[in-house]
């Protein structure tokens, strides 16, 4: 018993100084990407492009800091993207049936949560591989949401809505609020709250944290359950930003996202990563994407180069770990 | 288990797998259904198009069996099917191309290979990496345009017949025996069912491991290589996205198939099925004309109860 | 009677049901994808036609947005059935001239819709000119800037057809006109939320920008998006004429767009077919001539698609450019 209890808990005092160690590295990557892009173009170094890239990096953050808590437990979330596609539109609908923003908003979250639920219910208590039962998820909501728009798009939202997505207060865009708080709730609940640390030690080795009576399965179901639910939040964000909503509206969102967390840091064997992590690789995508585009480069290059930055980051720490 | 679960009729069930119930099943409603479903034409049909997809599924069984996974290879195909024709345009020759699609495929199975093994990477984070690179390199050799002009004697390895029997199928069958030859009756086949869950015991042999596992990645690039030949023979053209995605198609197939992702269990004649189960879905839907939005979600709930079988039975084990 | 002898009794009649239901022409009709609203525009007018001659659609989407492999699979598949003709619209104009022909080989009539295929045997062609209509757009686009400032272009999916035209016409125009400049020209792969994402990011390289020229709405909306999001303003065109399209151009958002007509083309593609099989004259192309939908003629395009009717055949021939 004390075995399996030095294993729950010998990770989470460990990860805490190699994280910090690997959070000041990925932020010295996004300070010389800055750098560079400054040098490259006058355009890029202005508050107008730096809120830009925050507000661009806010809906792929909703996606993968959800996204964050279920790979800490070793699992993955693929039906994200899909999620977002239609709680997206469940929410437009009620919005332009009611009249009433408050409760498309809440139909878009319950959405999410319902089906970051069911992800949950069917990896914790039929025990169905993460990968596969989100993946099969992933079908069925295309499904659902092919079906229920039959090909057209729900748009024109009330303009008091439409500033979730595109308003500003104080000169910042509200999303960037947003992310920011999302940022600092996710990293207090994983980091300093017992069912964070709970999440970590899942992570680090089930078979330890329930012997040591933490009660997995329910933990399990909360971080699905919490990956719907931000892909609820993203799916609003989205409608208020793009003023529509259409069947694949998140379809391109799901790798991207994934991307993002393990540029942050976080480990697919689980136990390792924060939502900060995950922040900051959010940033170094979108910062690549919004340089190339003020570059002017070729698209054809975008895939290469996300390709090359993921396997990089994770080398990087596989690196920093063996030398530890 | 206590003796009660034991006699139950739940637990003497799923003694057939979900796979084979599902393929059973599917084939029996739609035999029912559709009165174009069981003609030779049909059958014949379901086995070619289900055939570049089983390339890409054998090794990927191999893969998942050593507790990995190779997301790159819908991209490595996509490219390699792009070098091949750009070869085979340029200099008419199929053997020039088909080496500079094997080529390709090997490559990408080195990197890896090399990435998962020599560096530690974790193989969902290496391939999803070598996954954009070969997407990138795609757009970049073709500026995201069709190769056309394929001579007809490719198209003849997809539309052709040896023997009566269309060629992919021989194909499919040739490189399914090689495969079970490989995995149920060779030292490499011993040694990778071992790498999954069994490493530590491979080191004390003193067997190089790690070799080992470049090899089954390379595996993967090589019938990427294979598959990308079929793929350009089947489309007339290479295209820069033309198989975008089918790796998840191939995973999904492998473990409907049954192949466990954390204990190494693999089983080869699952993947077929589960290959096949695929194909007789998408075929039988197609001819009762069912929407294709309820399509999508069929597939998604065929993947999850399939699954669920699986794991009830396990769990009752 | 046991369940099973019910079934038993029972089957033959439900077969003899589909198979009297059949009785008219069964024409099976093949789009793109179940995401883009213009295939939607096809779909309908192909069933409009369809049911005005007691014939019936039946529709063949790929389950993956524009999937070659699986389109091939599904003329497979669909070739088993026999039906009585086809309309096609491939999701590559090159690379499904295998299944072309393999229609062709199995004697089934075929009319090529939207894209013109780069082989096989058909019996017409119905489409618009993708060349002109960006032509026509873009002219309307400049003049109404005065003749005179910047624009930039939004492409859609490259290497395809309609993009690699459509952006060809964009450019004549701008050569037409001395005084106007292409600050740059990005792709954004017809997506709503790259269109809007990549316009930021051009604002932030150019203070100035008079026009844009979306290759389609879906773009040109999110480019409208990102205009109000930065209280920036700029004349925008896009092309498909979508309902949502009309919309922005009621409201005085979108300048105009470019009339593809999918209704027309499903409606005029699925009346020759069925013309053919009953061996009455047709038309061998139809190239709809553009029009650029503005403030001064959407009314027509302002009425729910299910509510409009297909032109009688004659009105229809009159559109053709080569009679049989």
């Amino acid at each position: 018993m004390s075995i399996a209890s030095d294993a729950a808990t010998r990770p989470i005092g460990l990860h805490l100084s190699r994280e910090t160690q690997q959070l000041a590295y990925r932020l010295l990557a996004v300070a010389l990407l800055c750098l560079a892009l400054s040098i490259a173009t006058e355009a890029f170094f202005t508050a107008n492009n730096i809120l830009n890239v925050l507000r661009q990096a806010s809906l792929l953050f909703f996606l993968a800091s959800g996204l964050t808590l279920v790979i800490l437990t070793g699992g993955l979330d693929l039906s994200v993207g899909a999620n977002i596609g239609l709680s997206a539109c469940f929410a437009a609908t009620v919005i332009k049936a009611t009249g009433s923003p408050a409760l498309g908003t809440l139909t878009g979250l319950a959405t999410g949560l319902a089906i970051g639920i069911c992800n949950g219910l069917m990896v914790a208590k039929l025990r169905i591989p993460s990968f596969i039962a989100t993946y099969g998820m992933l079908w069925v909501l295309h499904g659902i949401t092919y079906y229920y728009m039959a090909g057209e798009t729900i748009h024109g939202f009330p303009p008091g809505f439409r500033q979730i997505g595109s308003g500003y207060f104080l000169g910042v865009p509200i999303p960037v609020y947003l992310m920011l708080a999302f940022l600092l709730a996710g990293t207090i609940f994983a980091q300093r709250t017992i069912w964070g640390q709970q999440i970590y030690a899942i992570g680090a080795n089930p078979v330890a944290a329930r012997l040591t009576g933490i009660p997995v399965d329910r933990r399990l179901i909360l971080v699905y359950a919490f990956s719907g639910a931000m892909a609820g939040v993203a799916s609003i964000v989205f409608l208020a930003r793009l003023n529509s909503a259409e069947g694949d509206i998140g379809e391109a969102m799901t790798l991207p996202a994934i991307a993002a967390a393990l540029i942050g840091g976080a480990s697919l064997f689980g136990g390792v990563g924060s939502v900060f992590g995950t922040f900051i690789g959010a940033l170094i995508l979108t910062l690549v994407l919004n340089g190339m585009n003020l570059l002017a480069v070729n698209a054809n290059w975008q895939p290469l180069v996300t390709g090359l930055i993921v396997i990089l980051a994770v080398w990087f720490d596989m690196v920093g770990r063996r030398r530890t | 288990m206590t003796d009660q679960a034991v006699s139950s009729p739940l637990l003497r069930l799923p003694a057939v797998p979900g796979v084979a119930v599902a393929l059973a099943g599917l084939s029996l409603l739609f035999a029912l259904a559709s009165p174009g479903f069981l003609t030779a034409g049909n059958l014949s049909n379901v086995l070619v198009q289900s055939v570049i997809l089983l390339l890409l599924a054998l090794p990927m069984t191999l893969i998942i069996m050593t507790e990995g996974l190779d997301l790159s290879m819908g991209a490595v195909l996509t490219l390699a099917s792009l070098v091949l024709a750009l070869i085979v345009v340029a200099t008419q020759s199929l053997a020039l191309g088909l080496i500079g699609a094997l080529a390709v495929g090997l490559a990408f199975g080195l990197v890896n290979g090399w990435l998962i093994a020599g560096l530690s990477i974790p193989p969902f984070v290496a391939t999803l990496g070598t996954l954009g690179a070969a997407q990138g390199l795609a757009l970049v050799v073709s500026d995201g345009q069709s190769v056309v002009g394929i001579p007809r004697f490719v198209r003849l390895v997809y539309s052709g017949e040896t023997f009566g029997i269309p060629t992919p199928i021989l194909i499919g069958a040739g490189f399914y025996a090689l495969f079970h030859v490989l995995l149920y009756h060779t030292r490499f086949g011993t040694y990778v069912c071992a790498l999954g869950g069994n490493r530590d015991a491979l080191t004390l042999a003193g067997v190089a491991w790690k070799r080992l596992l470049v090899a089954v990645y390379m595996l993967g690039g090589a019938m990427a290589g294979v598959a990308a030949l079929l793929m350009t023979a089947r489309i007339n053209a290479g295209h820069p996205t033309a198989a975008i995605g089918l790796e998840f198609d191939a995973i999904a197939a492998v473990a409907l198939g049954g192949t466990s992702f954390d204990k190494g269990n693999g089983w080869l004649f699952g993947t077929l099925l589960g290959v096949l189960t695929v194909g007789v879905l998408r075929n039988g839907l197609n001819l009762m004309a069912v929407p294709s939005s309820v399509q999508v979600a069929c597939i998604g709930a065929l993947v999850i109860a399939a699954l669920l079988v699986d794991s009830l039975r396990s769990t009752r084990s | 009677m046991s369940t099973s002898k019910l079934l038993a009794a029972a089957l033959p009649a439900i077969l003899f049901s589909t198979a009297a239901l059949a009785a008219g022409e069964t024409i099976a009709v093949f789009t793109k994808n179940q995401t883009n609203p213009y295939f939607q525009t096809v779909r309908v007018g192909a069933e409009v036609a369809a049911k005005s001659l007691g014939a019936k659609a039946v529709h063949y989407i790929p389950t993956k947005p524009d999937s070659i492999p699986e389109q091939l699979s599904q003329v497979e598949d669909v070739i088993v059935k026999k039906p009585s003709a086809i309309v096609f619209v491939p999701v590559d104009y090159k690379a499904m001239v295998p299944g072309v022909e393999q229609i062709n080989d199995a004697k089934i009539p075929i009319v090529n819709v939207t894209d013109r295929s780069a082989g096989g045997k058909f019996l017409a062609f119905v489409g618009a000119d993708d060349y002109s209509l960006g032509l026509e757009t873009a002219r309307f686009l400049l003049k109404e800037i005065g003749g005179k400032g910047n624009v930039v272009i939004l492409e859609g999916v490259k290497g395809s057809l309609t993009n690699i035209d459509r952006v060809r016409g964009f450019n004549d125009a701008i050569k037409e006109f001395k005084d106007v400049k292409l600050l740059a020209s990005q792709p954004a792969n017809y997506q709503r939320l790259q269109g809007l994402q990549v316009m930021e990011n051009l604002m932030q390289s150019h203070p100035q920008i008079d026009g844009v020229l979306a290759a389609n709405d879906a773009m040109a909306i999110g480019v409208i998006e990102a205009l109000d999001g930065a209280n920036r303003k700029a004349k925008v065109v896009g092309i498909n004429g979508t309902k949502e399209a009309v919309d922005a151009i009621k409201t005085g958002k979108l300048l105009a767009s470019g009339d593809y007509n999918g209704f027309l083309q499903g409606c005029i593609g699925t009346l020759v077919a069925i013309r053919a099989l009953r061996k009455e004259p047709i038309v061998t192309e139809v190239v709809l001539k553009p029009t650029v939908v503005n403030a001064s003629n959407f009314q027509p395009y302002d009425t729910p698609l299910e509510s409009r009717s297909c032109p009688s055949w004659n009105e229809a021939a009159a559109l053709a450019s080569k009679p049989n």
